[in-house]
C-alpha cells in the first residue's frame, strides 16, 4: 500500500459542528450530515491554498506495523495523514526487528508526503508529537527518534502522546462524539473506557491478548493474506459463513478473555476441517459473532454503570463492519447512538497523534527532550487529560489570534510539565 | 562522511569492542545525532556498554560489551537509527560551516 493520502479527500471541520453533531459517521450513508460532510469533503479546496486558523502540528506513529505521518490543526482539521503498512506473508506475523526495518525505511518519504500533502514548511508547525507507548520497543523508537531530531532541527517543541487516548481524540475529533464510552479494539489493546475527572478510565479489558491479536493469530491458522490486514480478511470471509460452531465464551465480570478461545478454535479448526464438517468461513463467521458478541456485552455493561447512551469504536478492529453492526443493535436498543468511523481514522496513523499532541500543546504542555523516551508498557490511564477538563473554553473559542499568540510567543508558554511521571 | 571500525585486546569481561566515527563537517549538526540518540539508554547496561562523544563536527561512538551477540545487536539497532537521524539532518539541517 502506498501513502494513503494520496487518494484521501482532504476534509475539514470547524469548530461548531465539531461541537453539536457528528460531523461523519462513516457506513451510514444514508445519514445527510454524512452524506453533506462527503460532499464537502470531495469539493474542498487543497489544503495548500487555505491554512486553518490556529497552530498545526505534525504527529508521528510507528508503536505496531504501520507507520504514519500526519499534520492536523487543532480545530481537528486533518491536512495530509499518509501510512505504509508492513505486510509479512500469510501465516506470518510481524516481529519487532523487521518492523522497525520496515518503518527506517518509509520515514523519510512519508515525511516528505506529509509536508507535501498539507502544504506546510516546517517553519508552519507549532510542535513535533510522537507515540510514546504503549507498542512495540524497536517500532516504537523509530518514531520517538525521528521526532527528536526533527525538534533540534526545527526548533520546535517535543510532545509524547500515549497511542490509546491519541485513538480516542481522533474518533471523538471525527464522529463528534463529546462524552462517549469508548470500545478500543485493536491488535495490541481491548479496553473498554470512559472519561472521568481528568482521566480515561479503564472499565474493562482483556486478561490476556488483544481481540485484534486473536483474529490475527486465527488468522495465520487458515493462511489468509495479511493484506490489507488479516482482519479484513477474516471479515470477508465471515460473510460467507453458514455454521455457527459454538465457541467458548469469556466474559469475568467487565474484563474479557480471548487466548482459550484462540486456543479452542485452533484445534477444532484442523479437526473439523480436516473431517469436511465446516468450512473456514463457518470458523470465521463463528469467532466473530463470539468475541463481538463479549465485547458487545462489557460495552454495554460499562453504558450501565456510566449511566453513558453513547459508544464510540476506535482501534484497527473498529472497522470491522460486523462489530460496528452488533454495537448498533445494542446501542438502538438501550435509546443511544454508535459512533464509529472507517479504516482510514480507525486503524493506527500519525494525525490521530499529531491531533492529541497539540491539544496538549495548547494547554501547556510538553516534553523535554532528556524526557522524550518511548514504553512498550503506557496504560490509557495514566494520562493527564487536562483538555478534557478544560475542553470548553479551548475548543469552541478557537480565536485564531488567541491561540496563535500561543504559538508565536515562547515567552508566554509555562513551564513545561512531564506529560508521563 | 567517514566511519572506522575496530576491535582491540581483550580486558576484564568485557572483552567485545568496537569504535567508530562519523563526520558530520558541522558541530551542531554533529550535536543533533547526539542529543537524538542519547535519550535512548542501552537496554542491557549489565552487558553492553555505549559511550557517545562529539567533537570537531564529528560524532565519535564506543560500545563495550561481554558477548558478540550483545555488541552485534546493539550496534547494528544504534547505526540503523543513526542513519535515519543523518538522513534527516541531510534533508533538513542547515549547514554552519
Amino acid at each position: 500500500m502506498g501513502p494513503i493520502s494520496a487518494t484521501l479527500p482532504h476534509f475539514a471541520f470547524d469548530s461548531t459542528r465539531l461541537l453539536s453533531s457528528p460531523l461523519v459517521v462513516l457506513h451510514k450513508p444514508q445519514n445527510p450530515t454524512a452524506a453533506a460532510a462527503a460532499a464537502a469533503m470531495s469539493s474542498s479546496p487543497s489544503p495548500a491554498s487555505r491554512r486553518p486558523p490556529g497552530p498545526l502540528a505534525l504527529g508521528l506513529e510507528s508503536s505496531a506495523n504501520k507507520i504514519g505521518i500526519g499534520v492536523v490543526s487543532l480545530s481537528g482539521e486533518i491536512l495530509s495523514n499518509p501510512r505504509h503498512t508492513y505486510v509479512t506473508p500469510p501465516g506470518h506475523g510481524f516481529l519487532p526487528r523487521e518492523t522497525a526495518q520496515h518503518h527506517l525505511v518509509h520515514l523519510l518519504p512519508l515525511l516528505r508526503a506529509a509536508l507535501d500533502d498539507a502544504g506546510v514548511a516546517p517553519a508552519d508547525l507549532a510542535c513535533v508529537c510522537y507515540t510514546k507507548g504503549p507498542g512495540m520497543g524497536g517500532p516504537l523508537q523509530v518514531a520517538a527518534a525521528a521526532a527528536r531530531a526533527l525538534s533540534l532541527l526545527w526548533r520546535k517543541p517535543l510532545v509524547a502522546v500515549n497511542h490509546c487516548v491519541a485513538h480516542i481524540e481522533m474518533g471523538r475529533a471525527v464522529t463528534g462524539a463529546v462524552d462517549p464510552v469508548v470500545l478500543y479494539v485493536s491488535g495490541g489493546n481491548t479496553q473498554v473506557i470512559a472519561y472521568s475527572e481528568g482521566r480515561y478510565r479503564i472499565f474493562g479489558e482483556t486478561i490476556d491478548i488483544a481481540v485484534g491479536n486473536c483474529l490475527d493469530r486465527f488468522a495465520r491458522v487458515l493462511e489468509l493474506s495479511n493484506d490489507p490486514s488479516p482482519g479484513y480478511n477474516i471479515e470477508q470471509l465471515a460473510k460467507k459463513g453458514e455454521k455457527f460452531i459454538d465457541l467458548p465464551y469469556a466474559v469475568k465480570g467487565m474484563d474479557v478473555s480471548f487466548s482459550g478461545i484462540l486456543s479452542f478454535i485452533e484445534a477444532t479448526a484442523i479437526e473439523k476441517l480436516k473431517n469436511n464438517e465446516c468450512t473456514p468461513a463457518d470458523l470465521c463467521y463463528s469467532l466473530q459473532e463470539t468475541v463481538f458478541a463479549m465485547l458487545v456485552e462489557i460495552t454495554e455493561r460499562a453504558m450501565a454503570h456510566c449511566d453513558s447512551k453513547d459508544v464510540l469504536i476506535v482501534g484497527g478492529v473498529g472497522c470491522n463492519e460486523r462489530l460496528q453492526d452488533m454495537m448498533r443493535i445494542m446501542c438502538s436498543e438501550r435509546g443511544g447512538r454508535l459512533f464509529a468511523t472507517d479504516d482510514r481514522y480507525c486503524i493506527d496513523n500519525g494525525a490521530m497523534i499529531a491531533y492529541t499532541g497539540l491539544l496538549t500543546y495548547a494547554h501547556g504542555v510538553t516534553t523535554p527532550l532528556e524526557e522524550s523516551t518511548f514504553t512498550q508498557r503506557f496504560r490509557t490511564d495514566e494520562v493527564h487529560a487536562i483538555w478534557r477538563e478544560k475542553e470548553m473554553p479551548v475548543l469552541s473559542n478557537i480565536h485564531a489570534d488567541a491561540m496563535a499568540k500561543v504559538s508565536k510567543d515562547e515567552a508566554s508558554m509555562p513551564t513545561p510539565i512531564i506529560v508521563d511521571s | 562522511m567517514a566511519a572506522a571500525a575496530s576491535t582491540p585486546e581483550p580486558s576484564s569481561g568485557w572483552d567485545f569492542k568496537c569504535n567508530f566515527e562519523v563526520d558530520y563537517g558541522s558541530e551542531e549538526q554533529a550535536s543533533i545525532v547526539y542529543k537524538t540518540l542519547a535519550v535512548d539508554r542501552e537496554l542491557q547496561p549489565d552487558k553492553v556498554k555505549r559511550e557517545v562523544t562529539v567533537s570537531g563536527g564529528k560524532l565519535f561512538v564506543h560500545f563495550e560489551a561481554v558477548e558478540a551477540r550483545f555488541l552485534r545487536a546493539s550496534f547494528s539497532a544504534f547505526v540503523d537509527l543513526m542513519v535515519l537521524v543523518t538522513k534527516l539532518v541531510e534533508e533538513y539541517g542547515v549547514a554552519d560551516s
